[in-house]
């Protein structure tokens, strides 16, 4: 209704800054002006307004619950007001200078005010006396916001720095200061600096100094979508509609903008002529299509039907999603093909959770914590499992996806309603990270590691390596939006997904050669995305949306393409002549799918592994999965533990073993630290990983340093100190011994492995030699350790003696000189008498 | 024909043994191991990390084929821990502990045995093994810590993440130690002296030139009355007894 009657300003109090606050329910709306007048207007109709009288005048700010109101005036009182009786309540709290700003949380128990003072106080409603102090800020805070959950609190403060800090714990907790992203204003300036949150919570929205409104998400502190170039002077009022789906702006330019928080576009825009002084506050109505906003002339505006007819279907939509560049939730890189593969997931996801009535509680107040879909409302920050947390990877599992953002359907489906979700592992490119801001990782590993930045409307992707002399980084414009790359000493192989241009193109870059760089491009058949993508010294390989595995020369030939046995794929590793293709099996308990590997000899054309299973424990995910530098397949879960497969070259044969359980290990055990650990590669017996602190899940920039861990068989927990010194002494010498056993042994039959599948080099041999009197070694200071702790333990130690591997007696000697030295005769005696029968092949035969 | 130097170590001195401690790098570029005076080196394998004697690695470093990977004792944290530890009342006469010294390891458990031999190669104090590698102890000083820190900071200071607040804290805790040493020379007097545990390489050299003229000087002001009092004793013993007469002087000449 643009062009119905003229927009009629309501005198509601003397000339001057003027401010309004909606009750939740939308039902009442008071303002507060210079006058000692507040006004109560009752929405939707046109009767005088109750006004209440107050001793104090210039009313500062105010902010209204349902049932009460408070308000802040010039000479630093805080009231608060019953809605209803209409009359004064008491006095909430009292600041020597004048107060700046009034937030309710969402609940109403907690008023934040801020003051010029430098403390911003919050008050608990109905008891006075409780209050929380924040104190972090240097200069007087302008504003004050709590996001929609309440359990966040912006503080916009003078000195042009948002404070935001965490009320969840008992005394406020500082989480971030965020720079250059508000202007430093003086706390009485009619332009604003006030951070408003998004009400799905992820996301907040502040006026910048470029009179731009920026989103910057809550997650990652990093800066999202701009609403810009709206307004020619400072912006003093913004809003989100209730559902998140508009965003109101107002500037000194006496303009009134609506924008499309999708698309950030301007959709309506109200000049000068219909705007008769600078708009100082404004509010969306609740339910209704109507802003209200009031000036600094003392006015206040109920504008009607402000969202034009053909966009007016954006306020009735259910909660929108901020703005965010690379929303974790809507984008779900390379997983194109899992909802198609599973009818059932689409619905799985948002059935199993009733829809709420209509015009229920949550429907008309918005989520706050209680909700049912409160958005983060716990806070996960031991990682025991009280919400759904990312997995490794950063992406959700799918069960998140109801979360408030996806739009409930129309009318509730019948059919499934009792059927949970069923959990497929989602697909996975290995060594890559989500999005992050406009950066994320391609691909990390020992080689160097591939990054791109997202440049809106292309990507630029730099490789850099560690061997700066063999290799030379290089940089380049990516118009292709490649979002998958594997990288070794040999070339870079890129994917990127279909687009309206191009069909989803794999691209092959060698480092070097000694004609012309001879780089080549695979485009697959329309509607076929790649999932994973592998390169190794010899093959390049490809899992499809389709279940192909698709198998490359280096030089682009077509070599193999088969159909995966086990789809959809989840990730793809290759080694050498080797390719490992994991993906969803059959269902298990819990309404998971059992993950499956198989492992191809493409030169041969043989298959060693064939739909072997994955064990993964309950509720862990796959993190990693690549190939050893000796190469042995190895994979990384969300539990922390590396394992290893053993004797995968023999069909049936393979097991996986634990090398480390990252969780486990000395570093961590005094609980004061908390790391998360980020799987690069196991290389030179050695686990490479990137150590996370600080809650984050993946690595971000700058690249931090590689870490190095031994490995550790989880064979017995770590001894814990008792009081007798001298036994826990023994006992963790001897746990010692036999872990590195364990450990020896296991390295052992994997160098074993594969010295007798490849042409092994001398230095091989002699290297596999070398380990096996190195577990002998082992076994000779088990032994002597056990002879220390008595003579009832020679049993023990004889048993021991026959694990010896050595066929030369020169062990067995030793074992004898050992039992010798402390004076185990008995024992002597029998490790003779066995040496005695190996030596003339007693023992063999027994054996056989 | 006279050194011109005063006696111990001056700190360049100081500075050039430090550069035998071993530092953990990560290398740019691969390079085969090297055979040197002080053992062999390990190959370096770009991004596989190596420890490496601190000379060889700061020539590296110099030409951009290594990045030094600087000591955890060097951090921030640590540091201002230390500094904490120094600073506090409670331990005002003591200066932080340095890093633990290696079990022995000079007998075998088995003589003899050729499989449970030791590394033969052992480094002795202050030279302990990995004392600034990444593997080092992590909350105390090694011996050389002041020139250590001094040559990483002035030649890898882009390998730190906070090297200003790293220079500053290295920079206050030298402060406080040097003064706690000079508090202890308030004491110094003939036959008395200042308990120097714990107290670094480059510290022992910056006040060597000091108390060694200190206690030298007292020690000439004595001398006279020490001399007067040897007369007297030997006086005494002339005067005295003469059955043990005869004892003394073979105790004599022994001195």
């Amino acid at each position: 209704m643009a062009i119905g009657p003229r927009l009629r300003g309501r005198p509601a109090h003397t000339p001057g800054p003027t401010f309004l606050s909606y009750t939740p329910n939308g039902r009442k709306l008071i303002t507060v002006g210079l006058n000692n007048a507040m006004r109560i207007f009752e929405t939707g109709s046109d009767a005088e307004p109750i006004t209440i009288d107050d001793v104090q005048d210039a009313h500062t700010a105010i902010a209204a619950a349902n049932g009460f109101f408070v308000v802040g005036s010039e000479d630093g009182t805080v009231c608060k007001y019953s809605l209803e009786t209409n009359s004064l309540d008491g006095l909430l709290v009292r600041s020597t200078l004048p107060i700046r700003d009034i937030a309710l949380s969402p609940d109403g128990i907690w008023a934040a005010v801020a003051s010029d003072e430098l403390v911003v106080k919050i008050v608990n409603t109905h008891d006075m006396e409780r209050v929380m102090y924040l104190r972090e800020q240097p200069k007087p805070a302008k504003h004050v916001s709590f996001d929609p959950s309440g359990s966040y609190i912006a503080v916009s403060c003078t000195d042009g720095v948002v404070y935001v800090y965490s009320l969840s714990s008992e005394e406020p907790e500082l989480i971030k200061k965020v720079h250059g992203l508000v202007r430093a204003l003086e706390s009485d300036a009619e332009a604003s600096s006030r951070v408003v949150w998004h009400p799905d919570g992820r996301a907040f929205a502040a006026p910048t100094a470029t009179r731009d409104i920026q989103v910057m998400s809550k997650s990652d502190w990093e800066r999202q979508r701009t609403f810009s170039s709206g307004h020619s002077r400072e912006i003093t009022a913004l809003a989100w509609s209730l559902n998140g789906a508009l965003l109101a702006t107002a500037g000194a330019d006496r303009n009134i903008v609506l924008w499309d928080t999708k698309t950030q576009t301007i959709i309506k825009r109200f000049d000068q002529n219909s705007v008769r002084a600078t708009i100082l506050d404004m509010q969306w109505h609740p339910t209704e299509n109507l802003l209200s906003y009031t000036n600094n002339d003392g006015e206040l505006y109920l504008h009607t039907d402000i969202v034009p007819p053909e966009h007016a279907s954006l306020l009735e939509m259910s909660l929108q999603g901020a703005p965010l560049i690379h929303d974790p939730l809507k984008e779900i890189s390379g997983n194109a093909g899992r909802m198609i593969a599973s009818g059932l997931m689409r619905s799985g996801d948002i059935s199993g959770k009733r829809f709420g009535t209509p015009d229920s509680l949550d429907e008309i107040l918005g989520n706050d914590g209680n909700s049912e879909s409160g958005l983060d409302f716990i806070e996960d920050d031991d990682g025991a499992g009280y919400v759904e947390e990312a997995n490794g990877n950063g992406k959700r599992t799918s069960g998140h996806l109801g979360n408030g953002i996806a739009p409930p359907p129309k009318r509730p489906n019948y059919n499934n309603d009792w059927r949970s979700p069923i959990h497929m592992h989602e697909s996975f490119q290995p060594g890559s990270t989500p999005w992050r801001g406009s950066r994320r990782y391609l691909c990390l590993n020992l080689t160097g590691f591939v990054w791109t930045v997202d440049q809106t409307t292309h990507h630029t992707i730099t490789v850099e390596f560690y061997d700066q002399d063999r290799f030379r980084d290089f940089h380049f414009t990516d118009p292709f939006l490649y979002d998958k790359a594997s990288l070794n000493e040999h070339g870079t192989l890129f994917s990127c997904p279909a687009s309206v241009q191009h069909p989803c193109t794999i691209y092959y870059r060698p480092h070097e050669t000694w004609t012309t760089r001879v780089d080549w491009r695979v485009e697959l058949p329309a509607e076929e995305e790649a999932t994973s993508i592998a390169l190794s010294s010899s093959y390049v390989v490809a899992t499809t949306s389709k279940g192909y595995v698709r198998v490359y020369s280096l030089f682009g030939v077509p070599l193999q393409i088969f159909r995966q046995k086990s789809s959809p794929a989840i990730a793809c590793a290759a080694w050498r002549d080797y390719v490992l293709t994991i993906g969803n099996g059959p269902l298990k308990a819990g309404r998971r799918t059992c993950l499956q590997y198989s492992i191809e000899n493409v030169k041969r054309d043989q298959t060693c592994q064939d739909c072997d299973t994955i064990p993964l424990v309950s509720n862990a995910s796959l993190v990693n999965v690549f190939f050893s530098d000796s190469g042995d397949p190895c994979i990384y879960d969300t539990d922390g533990v590396l394992l290893v497969l053993q004797h995968w070259r023999t069909m049936g044969q393979a097991k996986w073993v634990p090398l480390l359980d990252t969780k486990q290990m000395a570093r961590l055990q005094s609980g004061r630290k908390k790391e998360l650990h980020w799987p690069v590669a196991v290389a030179r017996e050695k686990f490479h990983c990137i150590i996370l602190k600080g809650g984050e899940t993946e690595p971000y920039f700058p690249r931090p340093l590689l870490s190095e861990f031994d490995f550790h068989v989880p064979v017995a927990t770590l001894a814990p100190s008792t009081d007798d010194e001298e036994e826990a002494q023994v006992g963790t010498e001897v746990q010692r011994l036999e872990e590195s056993f364990v450990r020896k042994e296991l390295l052992l039959t994997l160098m074993t492995d594969l010295v007798h599948s490849t042409n092994a080099t001398h230095a091989q041999t002699v290297e596999l030699a070398r380990a096996e009197v190195d577990v002998d070694k082992t076994l000779l200071q088990l032994i002597a350790a056990e002879c220390r702790e008595g003579e009832e333990r020679g049993m023990k130690a004889l048993e021991i003696v026959g694990l010896m591997k050595d066929r030369t007696g020169r062990m067995l000697e030793a074992a004898s000189k050992i039992a010798t030295r402390f004076q185990r005769d008995v024992l002597r005696e029998k490790i003779d008498a066995l040496a005695e029968r190996r030596l003339v092949g007693l023992e063999e035969v027994e054996e056989t | 024909m006279a050194l011109p130097l005063p006696p111990g170590l001056t700190p360049s001195e100081v500075g050039f043994l430090c550069e035998m401690e071993q530092v953990t790098i990560i290398p740019r570029q691969r390079l085969d191991g090297l055979e040197l005076l002080g053992g062999p080196t390990e190959p370096l394998r770009p991004p596989f990390p190596v420890p490496l004697p601190l000379w060889l690695a700061l020539l590296l470093k110099k030409q951009k084929r290594a990045d030094i990977s600087p000591p955890t004792w060097l951090s921030v944290e640590v540091l201002t821990q230390i500094l904490d530890f120094e600073m506090d009342e409670r331990t005002a006469e003591l200066f932080s502990p340095s890093q633990d010294l290696p079990a022995p390891t000079t007998t075998a458990p088995l003589d003899g045995d050729p499989y449970l031999a030791h590394d033969a190669l052992e480094l002795s104090p202050p030279f302990l093994k990995d004392a600034a590698t990444s593997r080092a102890q992590k909350d105390a000083l090694p011996y050389h810590w002041n020139e250590l820190g001094h040559l990483l900071l002035t030649h890898a200071a882009d390998n730190f993440v906070e090297p200003d607040m790293v220079r500053k804290l290295l920079r206050d805790l030298r402060e406080v130690r040097m003064s706690k040493l000079r508090k202890g020379f308030k004491v110094l007097d003939a036959g008395a002296g200042t308990q120097l545990n714990n107290v670094g390489g480059m510290e022992i050299a910056e006040v060597r030139g000091f108390v060694v003229g200190v206690v030298d000087g007292l020690r000439r002001l004595n001398h006279s009355r020490e001399e007067s009092r040897k007369e007297r004793e030997d006086e005494e013993r002339e005067n005295g007894i003469g059955s043990s007469s005869y004892r003394d002087d073979e105790d004599e000449d022994m001195l």
